[in-house]
């Protein structure tokens, strides 16, 4: 990324505020339906900028020791997701269960974070 | 076609297929999918005004068919009609026919039925004290209907397409390696969903997505009619109770069974209408497999985002692990 400023998280933030702030409340129907559906996916975007390095770090540590060799994280997924699919891992395996659940627990922490609230 | 067109074209049909003049009034488009449009409006046919409601199909360019078209294949419009008025006559509450569209009414495929006041918005039917009345018929009037529904004869409606479990199953599956996608998580959904296939299971008309959202309710009635017959099949009737507790089809409600009502109300007034016991270890199969195949609609949907540049599409498809969450929820007790 490079160095200029405002960095990446200052501009979405300062592009939400205006959306939310000053664009949403002269709208109705359809525009403001599809502006807080905007709003929403900018700040998924802030989430993953916010949260998705440690998550990334954290999931390719758990599938290092699932699969017992090092890669990047999306090979190590794939792989996972391959042997899932070919039976090779046992579905009610201890440590693959708590990986899955943390990473679906990941992913809603970006992309929805209410979900847990219901 | 132009508006003026259009309306002419409505007013003859209306006269060909209901009644004399045909002449129309407020007519409205309520929705445009990129399947389907409808539209909303009363004609004057002798006697009484009519009201009214017509679904029309967006012809698809053939050019360039979707790969995934042959999935989850849909009745046409006309077979869809059928499928309504075969309801009908096993007395559920669907919409009444009043026409099918023909080749000369030129307006392209589709149907004309009576258009029924009442409510389809979840937040409304589930949290306004208004509904309350509703809400407390609504699981046993789901449980009759559905028991209804499944006694159509399927000699009546030979056209629905048969899908078991496992073809479901492998539909999802043909989803996800389309796009691509290596998700641990729905990779173990669809294994568990291939491990548990319920044996036993009977075949009869499914509605395939009875839900809020497709019914009508009104304050103090409850359910008045079934809408959206639009991926009608014959599998397995279980798949429609289970279906209807799928946590996102709660939409937030706190009660399993469509966020209105508890599950042995459910299947209690579902035995009594059909004759059939409910095993909730079958049904609850559904309800799981019907997380992972939303979980799949939400990649299919999410990557239509993706080709078509459209907003609303990519956060469906960043929904996916909420179906998925729900999921293994189902699975470890927590529902």
């Amino acid at each position: 990324m490079p160095l200029s400023t405002p960095n990446a998280k200052v501009i979405l933030q300062a592009a939400v505020k205006y959306l939310e702030e000053e664009l949403l409340p002269t709208l109705t129907g359809y525009h403001r339906f599809k502006t807080r559906v905007t709003i929403n996916a900018l700040n998924t975007i802030r989430r993953e900028m916010e949260l998705r390095g440690a998550q990334a770090a954290a999931e390719r540590e758990r599938l290092v020791a699932l699969l017992g060799h090092e890669g990047d994280v999306e090979e190590l997924s794939r792989e996972l997701a391959q042997r899932i699919r070919d039976g090779a891992i046992a579905l009610d395996d201890p440590a693959l269960r708590t990986h899955i659940r943390q990473s679906l627990a990941d992913a809603l922490a970006i992309n929805n974070p209410k979900w847990f609230d219901r | 076609m132009s508006t003026d067109d259009f309306a002419r074209n409505l007013r003859v049909a209306v006269a060909r297929h209901i009644g004399a003049p045909g002449t129309i009034h407020d007519l409205q488009q309520l929705t445009g999918g990129a399947n389907r449009t409808t539209w909303s409006f009363d004609a004057d046919v002798g006697g009484p005004r009519q009201r009214l409601i017509m679904q029309l199909s967006v012809a698809v360019p053939d050019d360039v068919p979707h790969p995934l078209a042959e999935i989850s294949p849909h009745p046409t419009a006309e077979e869809g009609a059928r499928l309504m008025m075969a309801a009908a006559k096993a007395g559920v509450p669907a919409p009444r026919v009043r026409a099918i569209l023909e080749t000369p009414d030129g307006l392209g495929p589709g149907y004309i039925t009576d258009r029924v006041d009442g409510e389809t918005l979840a937040p409304k039917i589930l949290r306004e004290a208004a509904f309350g009345p509703a809400r407390a018929k609504m699981t046993q009037q789901a449980g009759e209907i559905l028991a209804r529904i499944h006694r159509i004869p399927l000699a009546e409606v030979p056209y629905l397409h048969g899908q078991t479990a496992a073809e479901m199953i492998d539909a999802q599956r043909k989803v996800v390696d389309f796009y691509g996608l290596h998700l641990p998580a729905i990779e173990w959904g669809l294994r568990w969903a291939s491990d548990n296939v319920p044996k036993n299971a009977r075949h009869t008309v499914v509605h395939g997505d009875f839900r809020i959202g497709n019914l009508i309710v009104g304050e103090n009635d409850g359910i008045r009619l079934v809408l959206d017959w639009e991926i009608g099949q014959a599998s397995d009737p279980m798949q429609d109770l289970g279906w209807l507790c799928v946590k996102t089809w709660r939409f937030g409600g706190k009660l399993p069974v469509g966020g209105f009502g508890r599950r042995e109300d459910l299947f209690a007034a579902y035995e009594k209408a059909s004759g059939h016991s409910v095993d909730p270890a079958h049904v609850r199969f559904w309800e799981a497999f019907g997380s992972v195949k939303w979980a799949a609609g939400c990649l299919r949907l999410g990557m239509r985002g993706i080709e078509e540049m459209g907003i609303e599409r990519c956060a469906i498809g960043r929904r996916i692990e909420e179906p998925l969450w729900d999921f293994y929820e189902l699975l470890e007790g927590r529902d």
